[in-house]
C-alpha cells in the first residue's frame, strides 16, 4: 500500500471552556475529548470507525473536514497539514476534496430535493448540462425520482438521508466522511441504504470514513474498522475485515467471520 | 379565507363547511354592527364630535373624484415608501456587515440597544432644526422607526441561523457571499417578514404624524387641517383612508409572505 491519503498523528482536542459566570475560581481547563489519537486512511479504502456515544467521533470528522480545529497533533491530507489551534486558517472541505455527510441531513428547508442536490454545483459554479444530467442520474439511482420538487419536510427520514448523500456524491469529492448517516432510521430502511451505499461506492471506489455506533454496520460496510474508547478517545482496537465483496448486507450475520469479530469488538467497547 | 382554508374546504364534510360559512357570516355581521354603532354615536354625540359615516363616505367619494384625496394619499404613500426603503435597507445591511466582526459587534451592541429606547417622535423638533421643513425631517422619522424594528429582527435572525447549515455550505464549496445570500438570508426570512408586519404600518403612522407637524400636504396634513377648521367629517375621512391604506399594504405583505415562504411546513405567522 502506498502513502496514506489521510494521516493523523497524536491528535488531541478539547473545547474552549464555556464563559462560565462562576467567577475566577473555577478556571480549570476543559477535559480532553480526544487525546493521542493516531491512524491513517489509504486511498480507496472504506474505513469504519466505531465507538461509544460521546467518544468524540463527530469531533474527529469535523477536524478532518476542517470545520473544527485540532488542539494538538498532526492532521495531514495528502501532503497538506491542517492548521492546529488556529480556527481562522481552516479550509472547510479542503476545496471540495472532502465531502461530509453529517448526522443531521442539513438539507436546506427552502430548497426542493433537486435544488438541494444541485446546491454544491451551483455554489461551485459548475452547474451545466452534464453535471445536471449526473444529478438526475443519482436521483434516479437513489430512488428519489418523483420527489424532485418536494421540500425536505415532505420527505421521509430515509429519503432525506438519500438526498443528503447524493448531494455530496454529485460533485464527486475523492473522500467522503459519513457521520452515523443511517442512525435514526428503522432497520429495514437502514439495510436498504447500506446496500445502496455499497453499490454507489463500487461505482466510484471513493475513500470513505464512516462513523457509526452499530457494530454490525461497521463490519458489514468496512474494509477495516477502528474501535475508539470512551472519552478521551483513543484507539481501543483495529481490525481488517476480510469478508469478500460484493457483500450481502442482509445475510452478513451468517458469515463465520462476523460472529467472532462482533464478540471481540463488543469486548473492546466495554 | 386563505387558499389553504379553501383547499381544505372542498373535501371537508358538510358540518365543517357550514361552520366556516358561519365564521364569514359572523364577520359581516360584526362589520355591520360596528357601522351601526358609529352611526348611533354620531347621532348621539353630535356632528362636531363624531362625524356621520354617510357624510364621511360622501366626502371620500367627492374628494377622490376631485383628485385632492388621491394627491394626499400619494404624498403620504411616497413619504412612507422612501422612508421605509431607507430604514429597511440600513436595517438589513448593518447586521450583515456586523456578522463577520464579533468584537466590533460586542463593542457597538449596547449603544445600539440603548438608542432603541430613545423616543423617536421626541426628536422631530430636532430634525426640523437640522434638516429644515421639507421631506427630510419626516423621512428621518419614518426611516428611524423602521430601521430599529428591522435591525433588531435581522440581528436576532442572523444569530439564530443553524450552524450546521453554514458548515454544510462551506464544506460544499460555498464562499462567504453565497452563504450570506443563500443560507443566512433564507433562514432569517421569517424574522424579516415578522418585522415588516410591524414596520410597514408604523412607517405610514410615522409619515402621518410627520405631516401633522411639518408641511402642507398629505393625509396627516388633511386630518390636522380639517380639525383646525372644525371639519370633523374631513378628520374622519382622513382616518378612514389612512386605515384603508395600512390594511391594503398589510394584505399585500401577507400575499408576498405566503409566496416567498411557501416552503414552510406550517403557517407560523400571525395575520394582523
Amino acid at each position: 500500500m502506498n502513502a496514506p491519503l489521510i494521516e493523523i498523528r497524536g491528535l488531541a482536542k478539547r473545547f474552549a471552556k464555556r464563559g462560565g459566570r462562576g467567577g475566577r475560581g473555577g478556571r480549570e481547563p476543559a477535559p480532553w475529548v480526544i487525546q493521542d489519537l493516531s491512524f491513517s486512511v489509504s486511498a480507496g479504502e472504506f474505513l469504519t470507525i466505531i465507538g461509544p456515544s460521546g467518544a468524540g467521533k463527530t469531533t474527529l470528522l469535523n477536524i478532518i473536514a476542517q470545520i473544527d480545529v485540532a488542539s494538538d497533533g498532526e492532521v495531514r491530507f495528502q501532503s497538506e497539514h491542517a492548521p492546529v489551534g488556529d480556527a481562522k486558517a481552516l479550509k472547510p472541505g479542503l476545496a471540495c476534496r472532502i465531502g461530509y455527510v453529517t448526522q443531521d441531513d442539513h438539507l436546506l428547508p427552502w430548497r426542493t430535493t433537486l435544488q438541494n442536490v444541485l446546491f454544491p454545483l451551483a455554489v461551485q459554479g459548475r452547474l451545466n448540462g452534464s453535471t445536471r444530467a449526473r444529478a438526475e442520474m443519482l436521483i434516479r439511482t437513489a430512488g428519489l425520482n418523483g420527489f424532485e420538487n418536494h421540500y425536505p419536510h415532505e420527505l421521509s427520514g430515509g429519503m432525506r438521508k438519500r438526498a443528503a448523500l447524493i448531494r455530496t456524491l454529485v460533485y464527486d469529492p475523492p473522500v467522503i466522511l459519513m457521520d452515523e448517516p443511517f442512525g435514526a432510521l428503522d432497520a429495514q430502511t437502514r439495510t436498504q441504504l447500506q446496500e445502496d451505499l455499497l453499490r454507489l461506492w463500487n461505482l466510484g471506489k471513493k475513500t470513505i470514513v464512516f462513523v457509526t455506533h452499530d457494530i454490525a454496520e461497521a463490519i458489514a460496510l468496512g474494509d477495516r474498522m477502528l474501535v475508539l474508547s470512551r472519552q478521551p478517545s483513543r484507539i481501543a482496537g483495529q481490525h481488517a475485515i476480510t469478508i469478500p465483496r460484493p457483500r450481502d448486507v442482509r445475510g452478513i450475520m451468517t458469515d463465520p467471520q462476523f460472529a467472532a469479530l462482533y464478540q471481540r469488538v463488543r469486548g473492546e467497547l466495554q | 379565507m386563505t387558499v389553504r382554508d379553501a383547499a381544505i374546504d372542498l373535501d371537508a364534510p358538510a358540518p365543517v363547511r357550514a361552520r366556516r360559512h358561519a365564521v364569514t357570516l359572523g364577520r359581516v355581521a360584526l362589520a355591520a354592527l360596528l357601522l351601526l354603532a358609529w352611526k348611533i354615536s354620531a347621532d348621539v354625540a353630535g356632528p362636531l364630535t363624531v362625524a356621520d359615516p354617510i357624510k364621511v363616505f360622501e366626502r371620500i367619494v367627492a374628494d377622490t373624484l376631485s383628485g385632492a384625496l388621491v394627491r394626499d394619499t400619494y404624498v403620504t404613500l411616497r413619504l412612507s415608501a422612501i422612508g421605509f426603503a431607507l430604514g429597511c435597507g440600513f436595517g438589513v445591511a448593518l447586521p450583515f456587515l456586523l456578522r463577520r466582526r464579533p468584537r466590533l459587534t460586542a463593542a457597538v451592541e449596547p449603544y445600539i440597544m440603548a438608542s432603541v429606547g430613545i423616543p423617536k417622535y421626541a426628536l422631530v423638533p430636532l430634525f426640523i432644526l437640522w434638516f429644515g421643513i421639507d421631506d427630510a425631517p419626516k423621512l428621518w422619522l419614518v426611516g428611524l422607526l423602521v430601521f430599529y424594528v428591522v435591525f433588531i429582527a435581522v440581528f436576532a435572525g442572523i444569530r439564530s441561523v443553524d450552524r450546521g447549515l453554514i458548515d454544510m455550505a462551506r464544506v460544499a464549496g460555498a464562499g462567504e457571499g453565497a452563504i450570506a445570500r443563500e443560507v443566512i438570508w433564507n433562514s432569517l426570512l421569517p424574522f424579516f417578514f415578522a418585522a415588516l408586519k410591524i414596520a410597514l404600518p408604523r412607517a405610514v403612522s410615522a409619515a402621518i404624524i410627520g405631516e401633522f407637524l411639518v408641511g402642507n400636504e398629505g393625509l396627516g396634513y388633511l386630518i390636522e387641517h380639517s380639525r383646525q377648521n372644525l371639519d370633523t367629517v374631513g378628520v374622519f375621512a382622513g382616518i378612514v383612508v389612512a386605515t384603508a391604506l395600512v390594511l391594503a399594504i398589510n394584505a399585500l405583505l401577507v400575499t408576498v409572505d405566503r409566496r416567498v415562504n411557501a416552503w414552510r411546513p406550517i403557517e407560523r405567522h400571525m395575520q394582523i
